[in-house]
């Protein structure tokens, strides 16, 4: 039995497992193999830094600097498979109801914004990357380049943009 | 001028259905740029160094090991044990149903941190149970979502970690401990009114023909999942662990009571828990570092001070300004859901928290009592949702339940407003 007010998204903090996943052009299984993987390194780490704490008197405190950076790609990478999915947080009361092409034109106009502020982010964090190259900045904890580590954001935010952009699409194509 | 402006743009995008993080990225952007126009590249590099900050802060991992545990715990097979345990303590009188329902939330609210994860772990076991003795399936999914909003004040909490992450002065194990009392007189406030209800309503008339448990095999059942609030919270507690260790080990004992104990996470689950919490930590941290870029604009632009100065001029008295705070944000609560309320408020409400002195910790109670109590507010209840998607029912179908609830849990913020050493002295106490 299906309700006709049922609510069309599932809230932010439970995914719905009938839910039809989205069909994308590249597979959204890159993005979900890397969150997996990213994921099960941050518990693996965190844990590791618990035990050898606890018996061996040791500080692991530079993994702090790793786990910040794998948090850092967690949220790009798994951001991005949220904006293909058109699972992020936003106010659904007016979005999700009325005519069907309001609402198809109002999804477009999100993922259009969507679109934006990811290429902005971009095209301005490529010259950030560049000065921390210029500058030879190093990063606190461990010592090494800093860009190593701001490079990724550049790379991820594009396809983040893409992955709005192909929503983008995709909604404006008749279902 | 600019500010008025981007207030504007960002209510007019939100309202649009944009997500509320690119929302709070652009118009901060928009408005980095105007009032910077004589600046090379606008001053726009602070976009991306804001951004980056924003979510490069350790404290910040302890969101996604909490979500973690709560998609790990949501399988575990712990809920339908307590809930076993709970009923052979209690019995099958009328009205015990729901008592167990919020009983059992409540206890899972001290192992995992996020609301709709705690109602859909309660509402997968007491939903089919409540309908099977004869209670309407509305009820039940407003008992449940109800009862799951005690999560967020119960430690550990995901809220109360984003608040801590905003306010400096507020540490993670005094907001944990501060939640404590509050989040169990909202459990209390509860019960009164379900048990109640379900009572006058003749509800559940089939329960008391449905076996008890047996004690002693229920409890033996329930240790594993009993034992855990006791290892994270007692592990914080004894400083074993700060809170981002605690939440991980939690992950890996819920790990092994679900695969060796109870049997009920398989390896290929593995991959379906870590994908699903990984795309829900993301989805919380983006908005977090987006409204990095917002709050930063806001602070640029010096409109913040204007603002807090008329307000505290306005000669309401501090009650008078505490009393509109909430009357707001309940009408907020009503469109958008708590971490984003959190991220848009907190950095406005600040400098009038400090110049009526105050305090952080409990002022991050009152706020997330609000957010608990927005959590089952239709039309923008995110527990209820879950609920009612389980019990298969519409969430206007609830109004008629939820009402007495929502009263009588924002009785308890009154109490605490009144009395804010329900919230302080514990964690005064303990020396936080």
């Amino acid at each position: 039995m299906s309700t006709p007010s049922d609510p069309p998204h599932a809230p932010v903090e439970v995914l719905s497992p009938d839910e039809a996943d989205e069909q994308t052009r590249v597979p959204l299984a890159i993005e979900d193999w890397l969150t997996v993987l990213v994921m099960a390194a941050l518990a693996l780490i965190t844990f590791a830094n618990v035990i050898v704490r606890y018996f061996t008197d040791q500080s692991f405190a530079w993994t702090e600097e790793i786990s910040i950076f794998l948090m850092i790609v967690l949220t790009l990478v798994a951001g991005s498979a949220s904006v293909a999915r058109n699972r992020q947080i936003r106010i659904e009361y007016f979005a999700d109801s009325g005519p069907e092409s309001r609402q198809r034109a109002l999804a477009r106009f999100g993922s259009l914004m969507v679109f934006a502020l990811f290429a902005l982010i971009a095209l301005l964090s490529i010259r950030m990357v560049w000065d921390d190259i210029r500058f030879e900045e190093t990063s606190p904890g461990i010592g090494v380049p800093r860009w190593w580590y701001t490079v990724w954001l550049p790379i991820l935010s594009v396809a983040i943009a893409l992955r709005a952009l192909g929503l983008f699409i995709r909604r404006g194509r008749a279902s | 001028m600019i500010a008025t402006l981007l207030f504007v743009v960002f209510v007019v995008m939100m309202l649009m259905g944009v997500p509320i993080g690119a929302a709070l990225g652009l118009a901060g952007a928009a408005c980095i740029a105007l009032a910077n126009a004589d600046v090379q590249w606008w001053g726009l590099l602070a976009v991306p160094q804001n951004f980056y900050a924003g979510l490069g802060k350790y404290p910040l991992l302890a969101i996604p090991m909490f979500v973690l545990v709560g998609s790990i715990f949501d399988r575990s097979g712990v809920a339908l044990r307590l809930v076993n345990f709970a009923i052979s303590i209690v019995g099958r009188g009328p009205g015990m149903l729901p008592l167990v329902a919020i009983v059992v939330a409540m206890f899972l609210g001290g192992i995992s941190g996020s609301g709709p994860a705690n109602a859909a772990a309660v509402g997968a076991v007491m939903i089919t149970a409540m309908s099977r003795a004869g209670y309407p399936a509305a009820f039940s999914a407003s008992v449940v979502g109800a009862a799951a909003a005690t999560d967020i004040l119960i430690p550990p909490s995901v809220a109360f970690i984003v608040y801590s992450v905003l306010v400096p002065g507020a540490s993670v194990p005094a907001l944990f401990a501060a939640g404590m009392v509050p989040g169990v007189l909202a459990g209390l406030a509860l019960i009164v009114p379900a048990v109640w209800m379900a009572r006058k309503h003749n509800m559940g008339a089939l329960e008391a023909d449905l076996p008890r448990p047996p004690f002693w095999r229920s409890l033996r059942e329930a240790t594993w999942g009993l034992a855990a609030p006791v290892l994270i919270l007692g592990g914080m507690r004894a400083g074993w662990f700060t809170p981002t260790e605690a939440a991980v080990v939690a992950v890996f004992y819920g790990l092994f009571v679900g695969m060796f104990i109870h049997r009920t996470i398989r390896v290929k689950d593995l991959y379906v828990i870590l994908r699903e919490s990984g795309e829900l930590s993301a989805i919380i941290l983006l908005v977090v570092s987006l409204a990095g870029i917002f709050a930063w604009s806001l602070s640029t632009l010096g409109v913040i001070d204007p603002i807090t100065n008329a307000i505290v001029n306005s000669g309401l008295g501090e009650y008078g300004v505490l009393s509109l705070l909430i009357l707001m944000l309940i009408t907020v609560g009503m469109f958008l859901d708590g971490v984003s309320i959190f991220l848009i408020f907190v950095p406005l409400l600040m400098p009038i928290v400090n110049f009526y002195k105050w305090d952080p910790v409990w002022f991050g109670v009152i706020l997330t009592l609000k957010v608990a109590l927005g959590q089952f507010t239709p039309p923008l209840a995110v527990n209820l949702m879950v609920s009612c998607r389980i019990a298969n029912v519409r969430m206007e179908d609830t109004v008629r339940w939820v009402g007495w609830m929502l009263f009588s849990m924002f009785l308890v913020m009154v109490a605490v407003i009144v009395w804010p050493e329900l919230a302080t002295a514990l964690p005064k106490a303990m020396g936080y």
